[in-house]
């Protein structure tokens, strides 16, 4: 191999290893998950949350310089913190008779993560409508800039599972851009006629399809810990997965006949359709129609909200060395393709 | 590099769920050990492709 070889094959697989270190090895900024009891009334009462991440609490003890406030509307309740713990707070609060509405939002104040915020977190049954007496009335804290580290974002459903987004959307970048070199290829093909424009049109789609059933892979472990189910019916995956299909079919379709002229302009065509509707199925089907699936409804990419300065620093290099990889993969189905050509036509 | 994961790793002062939970290091020691199995065997394959070339220009 020469130089150049080694570079962009090894530099790809030690990119992947970064991102395996640091995509495992980066804690989560903390989020409050859960709240108990759900169902409050009017009157004093013991408050749970519980959190995850990295923990806004060294160890089980000092309450100073937290603080849980519940708002109703836009009224501040305020509580008393009895028992801090790395990740959970208990609280005493007395509920108020009346308050503008019955669900009440969190705000767990903390001096080493910020200000962590759990919506909806309690529902108070039994209250009337109006404003929050003065004397349950509070005052917010001044806004803290925490110094978190180097940190992944807390997205609540995600939490965890955002390590995901370093494996499943490279891949799919990866399956696209292998992809686009089987179309150029297969245009080719049809334009010179020429089988070393099959021989990379049969080695892209092949090495695409690997890329495409780990995106559906990773996609649907995803998907049941985020959306409760392994496949929901939705617009991007039902169309990830009749592309996955068509490419099937691609490879169906040259099996099924033996004179390589005809597997050859056949199947050029078949790779040139396959990739229009991969388009139109991933690219623009979804952005017409909702979708649970993040970047749709008329939102083409990722936008600050999805990620932050943290992931990018692995997401990018994630998707140079997928795509690395994955063009290393075609490479040797390439090269293996012209020797077994000419291997039979000897 | 390492200086930077050391300080990730086990310097930070806000040690993580992920981390408490025990099982982060596992997976990224297997993660990395499937890795090095795939580009060890593409690193083989691509030898062997090269050796086979080769072999096919030298022969008439």
């Amino acid at each position: 191999m020469s130089n150049w070889n080694v570079l962009w094959k090894f530099g790809g697989i030690l990119l992947l290893a970064y991102v395996i270190v640091v995509g495992f090895g980066t804690p989560l900024q903390p989020g409050l998950v859960e709240a108990s009891p759900d169902r409050l009334v009017p009157g004093p009462v013991t408050l749970e949350l519980h959190a995850v991440g990295q923990p806004f609490a060294d160890e089980v003890g000092s309450t100073d310089g937290h603080r849980l406030i519940l708002r109703s509307g836009t009224d501040l309740i305020d509580t008393r913190l009895i028992e801090v713990a790395p990740h959970r707070v208990q609280a005493e609060v007395t509920i108020p008779e009346q308050m503008p509405s019955p669900a009440l939002d969190a705000f767990l104040f903390t001096p080493a993560t910020g200000t962590l915020f759990l919506g909806n977190a309690f529902f108070v049954e039994g209250a009337g409508s109006g404003p929050v007496a003065d004397e349950f009335k509070a005052k917010a804290p001044d806004e803290r800039s925490p110094d978190l580290g180097f940190s992944f974002p807390y997205q609540p459903n995600i939490m965890e599972s955002i390590r995901n987004l370093l494996w499943h959307v490279p891949m799919w970048f990866a399956m696209f851009f292998v992809m686009g070199i089987g179309f150029v290829a297969s245009l080719m093909q049809l334009r010179t006629d020429r089988i070393e424009w099959d021989h990379r049109g049969e080695a892209a789609v092949r090495t695409g399809l690997v890329f495409g059933l780990l995106g559906l892979a990773t996609g649907s472990l995803w998907a049941r810990w985020t959306w409760g189910a392994w496949w929901v019916s939705d617009p991007q995956l039902n169309g990830a997965l009749v592309t996955v299909l068509l490419y099937t079919g691609y490879l169906i379709l040259r099996a099924a006949m033996s004179d390589d002229e005809r597997v050859g302009r056949l199947s050029a065509v078949y790779n040139v359709f396959a990739f229009v509707m991969l388009v139109i199925l991933l690219m623009v089907l979804p952005r017409y129609t909702e979708s649970l699936h993040p970047g749709k409804d008329g939102n083409p990419g990722f936008n600050s909200y999805d990620l932050d300065n943290s992931l990018r620093a692995v997401f990018y290099p994630a998707v140079i060395g997928w795509g690395a990889l994955c063009y290393w993969m075609y490479t040797l189905r390439l090269r293996m393709n012209r020797a077994e050509h000419r291997l039979l036509t000897k | 590099m390492n200086c930077i994961m050391f300080h990730i790793l086990f310097l930070s002062s806000l040690e993580g769920f992920f981390f408490g939970s025990g099982k982060a290091h596992v997976v990224t020691g297997v993660a990395l050990t499937i890795l090095a199995g795939i580009a060890l065997s593409l690193w083989r394959m691509d030898r062997r492709l090269t050796r086979i070339e080769s072999e096919s220009n030298d022969t008439p």
